[in-house]
């Protein structure tokens, strides 16, 4: 049996909390008040994204104080009557066997319609008149249906812990599962929950649990997943787009920028337009896509990306006339990205090339690295000697005349000719 | 670090440089141009100038040449060749050319010359300070744009300039000047090859001399069969295969040949179209179909021109070329 590790390894006292120190203090201060007397605010209303402690830092608290807490949620009080009936429990600090207790209502974001509202109307009736503290929970408390209860309650705000703190949560948990982890594994898991503590435990626990390690590579493919389905249903509306409206319409649901999603759209038609007219269709509407961008870059002017825009996605939809959706066909990550970062190292090399004959033959090391590189390797391929004299003509590294030579032995024969 | 100093070789240049024109009187093409230009030196005063042409015509050379006929052995401290495509941001004409151009240059001659190559590649941005900066420093600089379209030079900046249009070599030119320089490299080259050269490379000489060069390093006659074997290593587009494997109807193979072709090995887009369009012709393609590809490829390269990505543009290509074998398919 295997125990949920955000039950197993919550934080049982109040220090052990991820972050929200200010907020937890402004609690402890308040809930201390009550020792004193019945405090102005009788009701605490704690909001903030989920999963970032506001219901573990009750829990703690209560321990800490050592008193009673008395957990409701939403699901359990949703009609005035229900309230009422545990609107008797919060009319007295102290228990009934001397004990004192807190009172928590969790979850109000699930008060929700018209039926609700005497529930949340309630609510406010008990805050009035509370004899023990009464801590409220929600994700937002400026929605308008809490303005009024909202006058009777000390507002606490709980804001997402950084990423180094859910790093520290993750590793007291690692420890105590007996786990090793990667440090830049433990990392990616805290960042991608973005201050959602509850979902970056789950996740640890999904991916380390049964492990003796957890490394990089076991973790990575998480960000990639939720990603990728994303750029996919997004690809799903435009490429099988039935209207110019609801093509163009993925563009906003995309996270990536306008280029990136061109080359998602660019490497993924050709599969998708199984019907050569319609390919040739898509594929001229992608062309005019790009001569807008090109149009964008010689004029700067940014308003034809609504161009691009229209002809990368409608133009898209609207080619398929013949082909029929058939089957599945996967969706593929762009190749050129691919490609363009595996032979980066190659075109600098090129370029450097470029640029040593530049200096010598009135071209730009680009043109140069395109129109005269060809011919030189084939010279340095075949005639060593003609190479030897070029190579000092040109200045050239030595490894640039083994780059051009294209193998170690050749590239010898002309560095020896040299020396 | 270099691996070599104090030993004596026999010197190799590329031919091109080393076979390149040194004074406009050298210059045996292009003869109306070079006619103006030496009436600009006799007069001492050169007026702002857009070179414009297809590449290996002679434009660089020209506004070379004529800079040294006119400075004579102190021309280097007078000119300065800026090639935009390697530096063609906003920055480089505020602060490079301002600098060149607005100090005064002492002696006979009251002004400098700045060669901007590939000035088509230009941000239009750029093309903007550079007009200002042409202006405002006119007494002190003059300027030679050289450019491949003179479309895409702003407007204001062409009414500045004195517009000359560089053509391709004619074949008894080009052919010239290859026998001129196989003779003083002692090469065979035979009539076939300079044939071939002239049909790969139609009227580039640079290319043509490029050619000729990387097929006399092979140490053999140069005929037909060498040049066709150089151009086509050259050129790692085997564009017949493109072809074919499009028209064949495997779109993703093709463009993965193409995508090779662009970012491993450099080849420009330009060049694709060229040789498709060279292609096309030679193939056993139905004559009408032939006309038929001939304008789909005018288009596309003119969109070369005006977009921003050749992979995107030459695949739309790649995809008339699907369509075309499968409606070839059709009819056979």
């Amino acid at each position: 049996m295997y125990a949920a590790w955000v039950v197993k390894h919550k934080p049982k006292s109040l220090d052990r909390v991820v972050g929200n120190r200010d907020a937890i203090q402004k609690l402890v201060k308040w809930v201390k008040a009550w020792e004193k007397g019945v405090p102005k605010k009788r009701a605490a209303f704690l909001y903030g994204p989920p999963g970032i402690g506001k219901t573990v830092t009750v829990e703690a608290l209560a321990n800490d104080f050592r008193v009673e807490l008395v957990e409701k949620n939403a699901s359990d009080y949703r009609t005035e009557d229900a309230v009422k009936r545990f609107a008797g429990l919060a009319s007295q600090y102290g228990s009934l066997f001397g004990g004192k207790r807190i009172v928590l209502l969790d979850e109000l974001d699930g008060l929700t319609g018209t039926a609700d509202r005497g529930g949340v109307k309630a609510i406010t009736g008990i805050v009035k008149t509370a004899q023990c503290p009464v801590v409220l929970i929600a994700n937002n408390a400026y929605n308008p249906r809490f303005s009024t209860l909202r006058n009777y309650c000390l507002l606490i705000e709980f804001k997402k812990p950084p990423v180094s703190e859910v790093m520290k949560h993750l590793k007291r948990i690692l420890l105590r599962e007996a786990i090793e982890v990667e440090e830049n594994a433990l990392k990616f898991i805290a960042q991608r929950s973005e201050g959602d503590v509850r979902s970056a435990v789950n996740d640890f626990q999904a991916l380390a649990q049964g492990k003796k390690k957890l490394t990089y590579e076991d973790v990575s493919w998480l960000g990639y997943r939720d990603r990728q389905e994303k750029i996919f249903t997004v690809l799903r509306m435009i490429i099988y787009g039935k209207t110019c409206i609801s093509a163009k319409k993925a563009v906003d649901m995309a996270d990536v920028d306008i280029d990136m999603l061109f080359e998602w759209i660019y490497e993924n038609v050709p599969a998708h337009f199984t019907d050569p007219h319609d390919l040739a269709r898509a594929m001229d509407a992608l062309s005019l896509a790009d001569v807008y961008r090109g149009r964008i870059r010689s004029t700067q002017n940014w308003s034809f990306l609504r161009y691009v825009i229209d002809y990368m996605t409608a133009g898209v939809a609207m080619a398929r006339q013949n082909t029929k959706a058939s089957g599945w066909i996967p969706f593929k990550f762009p190749g050129r990205i691919r490609m363009l970062s595996r032979s980066r190292a190659e075109r600098a090399m090129r370029l450097n090339i470029g640029r040593k004959i530049k200096r010598k033959c009135h071209i730009s090391a680009i043109r140069a690295s395109k129109e005269i590189l060809p011919y030189l390797k084939i010279i340095f391929q075949n005639n060593a000697d003609m190479a030897v004299g070029l190579a000092e003509w040109l200045d050239l590294e030595p490894e640039m005349v083994e780059y051009l030579a294209g193998t170690k032995k050749k590239a010898e024969a002309i560095t020896q000719l040299l020396s | 670090m270099k691996l070599w100093c104090g030993a004596v070789h026999l010197s190799f240049e590329m031919w091109a440089e080393k076979y390149r024109p040194k004074t406009l009187d050298d210059m045996v093409n292009q003869k109306e141009i070079v006619e103006r230009l030496k009436s600009f030196v006799k007069s001492r005063n050169v007026p702002h100038c857009i070179f414009a042409g297809p590449p290996g015509t002679g434009k660089t050379t020209a506004a070379v040449c004529l800079a040294k006929d006119l400075y004579g052995s102190a021309y280097r401290e007078r000119i300065m060749e800026l090639n935009a495509s390697d530096a063609r941001g906003i920055n480089v004409v505020r602060e490079t050319v301002k600098t060149f151009a607005r100090v005064r240059s002492i002696g006979e001659i009251p002004f400098k010359i700045m060669i901007l190559d590939e000035a088509d590649n230009m941000t239009s941005d750029a093309q903007q300070a550079l007009r200002r900066t042409m202006e405002r420093y006119t007494q002190t600089c003059r300027f030679i744009l050289i450019a491949n379209y003179s479309g895409k030079i702003i407007e204001p900046i062409q009414s500045r300039c004195a517009p000359f249009r560089f053509t391709y070599l004619p074949r008894e030119e080009q052919d010239g000047y290859l026998r001129m320089i196989a003779e003083k490299e002692g090469l065979n080259l035979l009539d076939e090859g300079l044939d071939a050269i002239f049909e790969v490379c139609g009227g580039d000489l640079r290319r043509a001399i490029n050619n000729l060069q990387a097929a006399a390093s092979l140490n053999r006659p140069i005929d037909s069969k060498v040049v066709y074997s150089i151009a086509g290593k050259a050129n790692p587009a085997d564009v017949r295969k493109l072809i074919e494997t499009a028209m064949h109807g495997d779109f993703l193979e093709a463009r993965k040949q193409l995508r090779n072709m662009i970012q491993k090995y450099g080849v420009a887009g330009s060049d694709v179209v060229r040789q498709i369009h060279m292609e096309i012709f030679r193939s056993d393609i139905p004559e009408l179909w032939k006309i038929k590809l001939a304008d789909i490829l005018g288009e596309i390269d003119y969109r070369l021109v005006e977009g921003s990505d050749e992979e995107v543009q030459l695949s739309a290509l790649l995809a008339r070329l699907v369509e075309a074998g499968y409606e070839l398919g059709k009819t056979a």
